[in-house]
């Protein structure tokens, strides 16, 4: 932030603000109560095994197309009747997150024309399947990111700084859009197995490095914190060379789901929570940075780090930051995950030793914030709370798949 | 009783404080992990062989093999709810008030005060009407109030006016929620019952503490078929049970039910939660190994034990398999599932004999498209993990297989033994006249090879017969799961307002911003100051507060 490379990219801004922007917005908001109104309307109700097939097929084109369509006009009418509209916060916010999406998922499609022959794609052999490659890119790239980061705490030189947040979203492009050819291959293989790819550790654990970066990334370019990247991209380093490790023991492969999972839930539930997981990891970067500069700061340093380096006070404020976004995320997701158990399990709540974990974070969060807000804590001990926070996140996520049996058992190392 | 009053006040403040708040929420948090690490309702012997007789009681005495259910554990909830409930009680009235009530005049000395404040001077010539009326344009998005005091004039605007009902909604959420917890826990129930096929039942089984409870249901449910569909490769695709309601005699509903998509009847819900063999038609035959060439025929049923009355021998038949895919491919090589067909698993005791558990096999095992004779699986104690293969080497769905064994043991002993392989030879080709006459199978040779693992293998059995599984009529019963749980929706909604609170309290900070105008004195125009506040997202608003001042900055000095 000292440093600040308060290089506002404005052309790019300049498209997502103002009436081209008001006029996307219509528009995606029109795709998705399109294929919203698909899921409801289309062919006389939800059908969970059909609808991915007609999203993607005719009716998908129709209803969204539509309902593109409808949403562009109107907004163009709307912001013609009162400008003002144009620069409502909701919009110029959400846009730019939307075109990230419609990017990735343009990514995707064009990286499933690589794909095996349909006759080559097996069930037993999965080594030939493209996002193989694409996660093996993204591996690469979140590494490269780290690195740069570590380099531009010491370099703080404004290429060294535009290279680590280009390769970060680079990374979050790769992983998102293996996640999403994964899906794809996952149809093409049976489409009995086909199932949203969120279902293991090992595509988990891909969905975490993403999130944890993507929220990251969204509080640098708000903040200009750059200098915090060194700490939260470490923490993704580290999940990526978990998930290779997981390849390496060959858990990496699509498996087909048991019954408790086949649930539009899942697809709800589990992204949500790792909402929740990255945002908890940013805060826990956030955290370490705290307690790095300070113990620097007491020493009476003056290393030139500490020029790079966010404030102690910025850097509260931003794991706190971290933490808002997580807290809400997580406890939504913790109440979908009891919808899902009510229909699924017959019982919102089991004390399963997930839910249970989920609730002990949940506790360890809110403490957290009542410190904080209520109690007016700040700095250190904060900082360690949120690292200790985070440990206590990792545990429930991992540590219950790996030591605790329970209703959550699918989640589980074999 | 006023002094009782103001007794209590002290007691009051305490439970309402939000030292004790976060304090129960790290004892509520510790003592959950507890709950997850030590294993809840398992086998009283098994705690015990654990722990030792000694921790063992200690754990009993705190209750924590059932400890969400415990009374210190639902007293700290309790006491949680006290907390929340006193705290809330103190509070809102507050917030209420500091909603309605927005001072708009500042003194000068808080203004200096503030982290957040701008000043501008504006040239004489313009007249206080006309800087109030761009200060008005340029603040249009903020609710505004305006005074005026002492020749000053002043404009207050608020952002997120309402961010106080967020903490209202979000702890009266939670109270809402246990409140519903506790009605699910007092009014609902949660049991299960099995129901075989072709079957009814209306009774629910459910634990309390180390105890099984039972329950009536108001109504029937008669499992009318079991459907289990596998993925190629072994594990589990769909389990659908095809139920019936039957209310006072009558069908109601006839429904099917799968995992996610349950059925409801009269506030009841049913759920698919498991499976099991529901007694299976079983029939053995039972191959007598004392030369007789005898093959026996057994019907029996799972669940069932079946008594030989002249050996007293017995076999407890435990479970059935339609299927048993397993992964036939060796370490490294890549995966290779086989279905080895239906098996039966049994316990087989008697006198001076070792009991054992046995899987056997209705066909024979099958690799690389070679009969390799029947499969049996032994385990000596009975545990699934320790089951060791056993090949019987002849094939004894074919009932000539068995008579040509015997035919070879006879003309093996007329040779002298068969000890040579020159006499098992020509004991083989004698024995193969004898039961196929003039036409030898194609696949002799293997034939030999498995007779030969045949006269090895089966000397070893010390049971008086094989029981292979010869035919079967399957019956499952459906693991269903019975709630009621009136306080759902009461959890439901306070759900949804804890959701609704948090991001009241999250995303819409209350942002406050004082504009004052005052003369600046004879002939130096006005003197403008803007000073802002928030309760949250301080850095957010330092954003905000800039933009808002640079915007200001071109309303007032027009270029």
């Amino acid at each position: 932030m000292s440093v600040a490379l308060a290089n506002h990219s404005t052309t790019w801004d300049s498209l997502s603000h103002g009436r081209p922007g008001f006029i996307r917005f219509g528009a995606y908001l029109g795709v998705i109560l399109g294929a919203a109104g698909l899921a409801m309307f289309g062919s006389g109700g939800y059908n969970q095994d059909q609808y991915l097939f007609q999203l993607l097929g005719s009716p998908g084109l129709i209803w969204c197309g539509t309902g593109a369509i409808i949403g562009a006009l109107s907004s163009t009418v709307l912001s013609t009747l009162r400008p003002s509209l144009t620069e409502s916060r909701i919009a110029t916010n959400l846009v730019p997150w939307l075109d990230g999406v419609l990017m990735m998922l343009l990514l995707a499609a064009v990286l499933s024309q690589f794909e095996p022959p349909k006759s080559m794609i097996s069930f037993d052999d999965q080594s030939n399947l493209f996002s193989g490659r694409v996660i093996m890119a993204m591996n690469i790239v979140f590494i490269f990111s780290a690195v740069s980061y570590i380099a531009y705490l010491f370099a703080p030189d404004s290429f060294m700084g535009r290279l680590a947040t280009w390769s970060a979203w680079a990374g979050v492009y790769a992983g998102g859009s293996a996640l999403l050819l994964r899906w794809h291959e996952s149809y093409l293989i049976s489409p009995d197995i086909g199932h949203a790819p969120v279902s293991n550790l090992y595509e988990v654990f891909i969905l975490l490095c993403c999130v944890t970066t993507t929220v990251y990334l969204a509080l640098e370019k708000r903040y200009q914190a750059k200098a915090m990247g060194a700490f939260v991209l470490t923490l993704v380093a580290a999940a990526v060379f978990f998930d290779i490790w997981l390849a390496s023991v060959g858990e990496a492969s699509i498996k087909p789901l048991v019954p408790a999972l086949q649930s539009y839930w899942m697809k709800i539930h589990v992204p949500m929570n790792f909402i929740g997981y990255g945002s908890f990891s940013v805060a826990c970067g956030a955290g370490m940075a705290y307690l790095w500069r300070s113990h620097l700061e007491k020493r009476g340093s003056n290393a030139r780090i500490l020029a790079v380096m966010p404030t102690l006070d910025q850097l509260d404020q931003l794991a706190y930051k971290a933490v808002s976004i997580g807290f809400p995320a997580f406890t939504l997701a913790t109440i979908l995950g009891a919808a899902w158990a009510s229909e699924a399990w017959g019982g919102y709540w089991s004390w399963d030793p997930k839910e249970t974990w989920a609730l002990i974070v949940w506790l360890t969060y809110g403490a957290y914030l009542h410190a904080r807000v209520s109690h007016g804590w700040h700095g250190r001990a904060l900082a360690w709370w949120a690292v200790a926070g985070f440990l206590v996140t990792l545990f429930c996520f991992l540590g219950v798949n790996m030591y605790l049996s329970g209703l959550h058992s699918y989640g589980r190392l074999s | 009783m006023d002094n009782l009053k103001e007794s209590l006040k002290p007691v009051f403040a305490r439970l309402g404080s939000m030292t004790l708040a976060v304090g129960i929420l790290c004892v509520l948090a510790v003592a959950s992990a507890i709950g997850t690490v030590l294993l809840q309702n398992q086998e009283q012997s098994d705690y015990i062989r654990q722990f030792g007789q000694l921790w063992y009681w200690t754990f009993r005495s705190l209750g924590l093999f059932d400890m969400y259910h415990t009374w210190w554990f639902l007293t700290l909830l309790a006491f949680l709810m006290v907390s929340l409930a006193v705290c809330l009680w103190r509070n809102v009235p507050h917030m209420l008030k500091e909603m309605r009530t927005r001072k708009v005049t500042i003194t000068d000395k808080s203004l200096k005060h503030f982290h957040h404040l701008h000043h501008w001077q504006i040239a004489e010539g313009t007249s206080m009407a006309e800087v109030k009326q761009t200060a008005e344009k340029g603040l249009s998005e903020w609710e505004l109030l305006e005074a005026e005091k002492n020749d000053a004039f002043y404009l207050r605007g608020d952002k997120g006016r309402y961010h106080k009902w967020g903490y209202i909604l979000a702890h009266a959420a939670v109270l809402v929620i246990l409140t519903g917890g506790w009605i699910s826990v007092h009014y609902g129930f949660r049991g299960n019952m099995a129901v075989p096929e072709g079957q009814s039942e209306n009774e629910i089984e459910f634990l309390r503490g180390a105890t099984v409870n039972h329950l009536k249901m108001p109504f029937r449910v008669r499992c009318n078929k079991f459907h289990i569909e596998f993925y190629p490769s072994g594990p589990p695709k769909e389990f659908r049970s095809n139920i019936s309601i039957i209310d006072h005699g009558k069908v109601v509903m006839t429904k099917d039910i799968i995992v996610n998509e349950p059925l409801k009847y009269k506030g009841v819900r049913i759920f698919q939660a498991s499976f099991g063999d529901g007694g299976s038609g079983i029939t053995l035959k039972l191959f007598h190994l004392d030369g007789s060439q005898k093959i026996q025929t057994v019907k029996t049923h799972v669940y069932d034990t079946w008594k030989d009355p002249k050996s007293g021998v017995s076999l407890q038949i435990t479970n059935f398999r339609p299927f048993n895919i397993q992964n036939m491919a060796g370490a490294g090589e890549p995966k290779n599932f086989q279905d080895l067909g239906p098996a039966v698993e049994y316990i087989i005791r008697g006198p001076g004999l070792k009991p054992v558990k046995v899987k056997s096999y209705m066909d024979p095992f099958v690799m690389n498209g070679q009969d390799r004779g029947m499969l049996m699986e032994v385990s000596e104690s009975g545990d699934k993990k320790d089951f060791q293969p056993f090949l019987l080497g002849l094939d004894l769905t074919h009932p000539k297989e068995w008579k040509l064994f015997h035919a070879f043991i006879h003309a093996a002993a007329a040779l002298g033994g068969g000890n040579t392989q020159h006499e098992r030879f020509k004991a083989f080709n004698a024995a193969l006249k004898q039961v196929y006459g003039n036409k030898p199978p194609k696949d002799f040779q293997d034939l030999g090879a498995r007779l030969l693992q045949g006269i090895a293998s089966l000397p070893k059995i010390p049971w008086p017969f094989i029981p292979i599984l010869d035919n079967y009529h399957q019956v499952y019963y459906t693991g269903l799961q019975l709630t009621e749980d009136p306080g759902m929706n009461v959890v439901w909604a306070g759900s949804i307002l804890l959701v609704l609170g948090l991001c009241i309290m999250f995303y819409l900070p209350h942002r406050k911003i004082w504009l004052v105008i005052r003369p600046a004195g004879k002939g130096k125009g006005l003197e403008v100051s803007m000073a802002g506040m928030t309760n949250r997202n301080r850095l957010g608003f330092e954003r905000e507060f800039q933009a808002l001042s640079s915007k200001l900055n071109t309303m007032f000095e027009p270029q």
